[in-house]
């Protein structure tokens, strides 16, 4: 195949290829980081404290969250959340691994976490662009929490 | 062509629908209702009887049934262009995010004969791989659609060489989270194996036998939530030298005001139909799941 049919070749999928590309840069090159769009210290706090108060009035999950000390929960996954932001923090708790080893978790209690931390952000006036960052950066983290 | 389309008067073939979904609106939610997917990621409900856009089936499964639950839709839908009107009514049920199966009857209106051909749809979809948000691989899915019509009369006057036959589909789909300017994003793409004269409706195959695999795609834009905007693209089957057949697409918004219920409405053009040039016109449907 000579070079000139190979560019021929992906003409049709500049539109797919432009698509993707474009769905990709959202998670690059931002001058805010995440950390800041959430309203940083502030924001993240009221965002756990929704996210506690929607897991605590769902029947769905609530009893996986049983034996969890709150206390040390918020703790940590404001320690999570900040860092996964990119925020000035560290995060001392366990790995995703380790937390959620022996649980077997489904898919369907993921997505439901999933919707009790959008409708904290939703109480918490966070901006539908930052939703999605922090969404995005935390969904990849489902093989290391859920069907282990 | 007097064994064509039987004559039948005008009634309200939206109605009962649109009662039916006011009624699933008012009645709270039981908590056996399966939703363990994420809002929107059932898409709605296509003109084949299939789950995702509307002019064509996605690599989605309808309703939101996860893992280990199984859910539901009915729908109805109308698309009406300047010479022709189709309405469509049906039902599907998705088994643990795996299967997908369909059942449908659309009601094809030749407006100036005040004419109906009818045709029903029976359609199954198997998830291969994937997941549509999660996880490299995009949901990858295996789909047929089998069409019968119910008047053939027409579809043999034109030349098509039978009355029922079956589509076949490859997709794929996946939706990013932070896609496009931050806003969830959905692209999906199909190859289908087809013989349908406009859907089907003129029957399958012909005198003229074009092409058997042609290419779809779908881009979904989640303004909000609750609202995606979009547009659709597909490529059909030219079989029939007397009818020259086009390729059809759509420009659509679709409103998720919760997993119960969704509302799409579209701008369509579907190019000649049945030797009418430049059909376009307005698409809406509702669906319900539970």
């Amino acid at each position: 195949m000579t070079v000139r049919n190979r560019k021929k070749h992906w003409v049709g999928l500049r539109p797919l290829i432009l698509v993707m590309a474009l769905a990709g840069c959202g998670t690059t090159g931002q001058s805010d980081t995440l950390f800041q769009e959430l309203g940083g210290h502030e924001g993240i706090d009221r965002i756990v404290d929704e996210f506690i108060l929607e897991i605590a009035n769902d029947p769905r999950v609530l009893p996986r969250f049983e034996d969890s000390n709150v206390q040390r929960f918020r703790e940590m996954i404001t320690e999570h959340f900040c860092m996964v932001a990119e925020g000035p923090c560290e995060y001392t708790g366990d790995s995703m691994v380790e937390i959620h080893a022996g649980m077997e978790l489904s898919s369907p209690e993921f997505n439901a976490v999933v919707e009790d931390l959008i409708a904290a952000m939703e109480q918490s006036d966070i901006p539908l662009a930052a939703q999605n960052r922090l969404l995005a950066r935390l969904a990849r983290l489902r093989p290391e929490i859920i069907r282990i | 062509m007097n064994r064509c389309p039987s004559r039948q008067t005008r009634t309200g073939g939206m109605m009962l629908p649109g009662l039916l979904l006011g009624l699933l609106l008012t009645l709270p939610s039981p908590p056996a209702f399966s939703e363990g997917r994420l809002a929107g990621t059932g898409g709605v409900s296509s003109i084949n009887g299939s789950g995702g856009g509307g002019l064509t089936g996605w690599a989605t499964l309808a309703g939101y049934a996860d893992t280990g639950e199984t859910s539901g839709t009915v729908y109805a839908s109308r698309a009406d262009v300047d010479d022709f009107r189709l309405d469509v009514f049906g039902a599907s049920a998705t088994f643990s995010n795996r299967l997908e199966i369909g059942l449908a009857r659309q009601h094809f209106t030749i407006k100036a004969a005040d004419a109906r051909i009818e045709q029903d749809r029976f359609t199954a979809k198997w998830r291969m791989a994937g997941d549509l948000i999660y996880g490299k691989l995009p949901q990858l899915s295996l789909g047929v659609e089998h069409g019968r019509l119910r008047d053939t009369g027409t579809a043999l006057a034109l030349g098509a060489a039978d009355t029922q036959d079956t589509d076949y589909i490859i997709s794929a789909a996946r939706a990013w989270i932070d896609g496009l300017f931050h806003r969830t994003t959905l692209l999906n793409v199909n190859l289908r194996r087809s013989q349908a004269n406009q859907y089907g409706i003129l029957g399958f195959g012909g005198d003229d036998p074009g092409r058997e695999w042609h290419a779809e795609g779908a881009l979904a834009w989640f303004a909000t939530r609750n609202i995606a905007i979009g547009a659709e693209y597909r490529q059909k089957p030219d079989n029939l030298s007397a009818l020259r057949e086009q390729s059809a697409r759509d420009l659509f918004l679709a409103w998720f005001p919760n997993k119960r219920v969704s509302v799409t409405a579209a701008w369509l053009d579907l190019g000649a139909i049945a030797g009418q040039s430049d059909q376009t016109g307005f698409y809406l449907s509702l669906q319900a799941a539970f």
